[in-house]
């Protein structure tokens, strides 16, 4: 019984139904605010702390904790899913070929490929320079800001699963069964498809619940710097950054100042998040497992 | 030999993207303005031997780049230096342990923190210590840098090292344990031969090629990190810098971030090569 493999995906499942269906047995909605009330002459003022009533809190102006975590979690689970399937139907298909009638084998060390030494200017500081003049009070709807960002994501993406399919792809190619495929007359489609594509299977799989954690660890990087996920609203005097859309790492992001007070308004999304990228990494791991246990060798120490 | 000028170009382009794409003010739409791009590139190049390209604005304020730089980037490599030696020597013998220790749940503990992004563990780690403090009244460290005279150290040297160490340990533990399962060892092993001499002088020498091929990759964590826990503890080094200026009251100033980036390069290659050095060092006293 593969323990991490369950515990991932109930994790992951579990966010999935929140988010489709979390809205209908919410105990408050988006749109309602809790207000400033006195009791015993004492004022009660929002942010209200985690209680019966407001199950993760409110935020300052007396919006539920909750509600906004489920508003938001259709952007942070599908905008992530929708950006690593991208990435990885692209980037695949180019490092599939490359791999497969790419010349020399895969290198190792020696020559290094351009996009590597990019390195030093990490992929959020390249989203942040393209997202920045666009990204503060925007026009464009949420969905059209989310848009953008996804396709920019998505081809930043690409060369790495490019690049990390074609070196697995020309290890593949130099096994036996490929060689002995090829002298009973089989064509290099069918090599590709039937048995190139078959091995990379498990790679596939969980390079797909990788790119998911990286995507979501872009999200909050770009949070930071006040880039959210479907726009970011600013507002002057005090300056205050608040995302549109109610994505997770975004309430991170515009709640990073309550470290010192009223610390829900920052943990409580902050722990939905790590939850949910857990949930991931526990997948991934378990994937890992599952493929270790059933192919590889083990180990002699 | 083409990577040094590829490289200094596509710096030039990605800088670009903010003087390129703009959106309409009053309708949202999307525009390139491709002009304005072949200008800034134009403007830069020409200010290079009239020296205009080193000039920034801060605020409304005229200053030159060459002055402000190095203060900045002595933070910057005060940092980087102390992440990239310590982490990748560490995390090598640390990685060297977990990969022959027995004891499994701490390598698992390793793993999950391995996946939170860095931000968050300078977050916790910042909440912990304000935690802490709230409960003992006791602030053990400074969770970010009030003023320059008065910066906070130790909770951002403990993030420099923690989380590129921790790639570096779970990318030799896993090199290793591939490593212990192929032939040699087992033919090691039947020689009689002791297992820490095994690890050291069998298994380490054929994991160090796959840390040398992935220095790029720990360089990349390293200064992606740089970027995020300069901004949260507020340390004045290069891509604060850069951040903070970007922008000045009349726009987008593009020579100021090329210049800047192309700091951060010359960082780059610069701790890069002590790390190369590094590892030479290593293979110097394991491979016999």
């Amino acid at each position: 019984m593969n323990k991490t493999l369950l515990l991932g995906l109930i994790i992951t499942i579990f966010m999935l139904c929140a988010s489709l269906f979390g809205k209908y047995v919410a105990p408050h909605d988006l749109n309602e605010s809790a207000q400033v009330s006195s009791s015993g002459g004492e004022l009660i003022v929002p942010p209200f702390p985690p209680s019966k009533n407001y199950p993760l809190g409110t935020d300052k102006y007396g919006y539920d904790i909750l509600a906004k975590l489920l508003a938001g979690s259709k952007y942070t689970i599908f905008v992530a899913f929708s950006v690593a399937f991208a990435r990885m139907a692209i980037g695949s298909t180019i490092g599939l070929l490359l791999g497969y009638f790419g010349k020399a084998k895969a290198s190792r060390g020696g020559q290094v490929p351009i996009w590597n030494m990019l390195n030093g200017i990490p992929v959020f500081v390249i989203v942040w320079m393209i997202m920045i003049g666009i990204s503060i009070n925007p026009a464009p709807s949420a969905p059209t800001m989310t848009l953008i960002l996804a396709v920019v994501l998505t081809i930043l993406g690409i060369p790495s699963v490019a690049g990390t399919m074609k070196d697995k792809t020309a290890i593949i190619r130099e096994k036996q069964f490929v060689l002995s495929a090829r002298s009973i007359g089989a064509g290099s489609w069918s090599i590709m498809w039937k048995h190139v594509l078959q091995h990379l299977k498990e790679s596939f799989l969980i390079l797909f619940v990788q790119e998911i954690v990286l995507i979501l660890g872009l999200f909050g990087q770009l949070a930071i710097l006040n880039i959210f996920v479907g726009g970011t609203r600013q507002f002057r005097d005090p300056i205050e950054y608040v995302s549109r859309t109610n994505e997770w790492s975004g309430l991170i992001g515009q709640s990073r100042d309550y470290l010192f007070a009223y610390q829900w308004v920052l943990f409580m999304p902050l722990a939905a998040y790590i939850v949910f990228i857990l949930g991931f990494h526990l997948i991934s791991l378990g994937l890992e497992k599952h493929y270790r246990t059933t192919y590889a060798k083990v180990s002699q120490i | 030999m083409l990577v040094v000028p590829g490289f200094l170009l596509s710096i030039l382009l990605f800088a670009l993207a903010p003087a390129v794409l703009q959106a309409d003010l009053r309708d949202g739409t999307l525009h390139f303005h491709w002009a304005n791009g072949i200008s800034s590139i134009r403007n830069y190049l020409q200010g290079i031997f009239s020296g205009e390209s080193f000039h920034f604005l801060a605020g409304r304020t005229e200053h030159s780049f060459w002055e402000q730089i190095g203060a900045y980037f002595k933070v910057s490599f005060f940092y980087t230096v102390i992440g990239g030696v310590v982490g990748l020597t560490g995390g090598m013998f640390l990685g060297v342990y977990f990969a022959i220790s027995r004891y499994r749940w701490m390598r698992r503990i390793l793993e999950l923190t391995s996946i939170l992004p860095d931000f968050v563990i300078v977050l916790l780690l910042q909440f912990l210590v304000v935690y802490f403090a709230s409960v003992t009244g006791v602030a053990v460290f400074q969770v970010a840098s009030v003023s320059t005279d008065d910066p906070a150290i130790a909770l951002p040297l403990i993030s420099t090292i923690l989380i590129p160490s921790n790639y570096m340990i779970r990318n030799v533990a896993l090199q290793m344990n591939n490593a212990f399962a192929e032939d040699y060892i087992t033919f090691a092993r039947a020689r009689g031969l002791g297992k820490s001499y095994i690890v050291f002088f069998h298994a380490l020498p054929n994991v160090l090629p796959f840390i040398k091929a992935d220095l790029h990759k720990f360089m990349g964590i390293l200064f992606g990190n740089l970027f995020i826990f300069e901004y949260l503890y507020n340390l004045n080094g290069v891509t604060l810098f850069v951040f903070s200026n970007a922008f000045d009251y009349s726009g987008y100033q593009y020579s100021f971030v090329v210049n800047g980036l192309f700091t951060l390069s010359a960082l780059y290659f610069i701790v890069y090569a002590l790390l190369r050095a590094a590892i030479f060092g290593w293979e110097k006293v394991i491979v016999r």
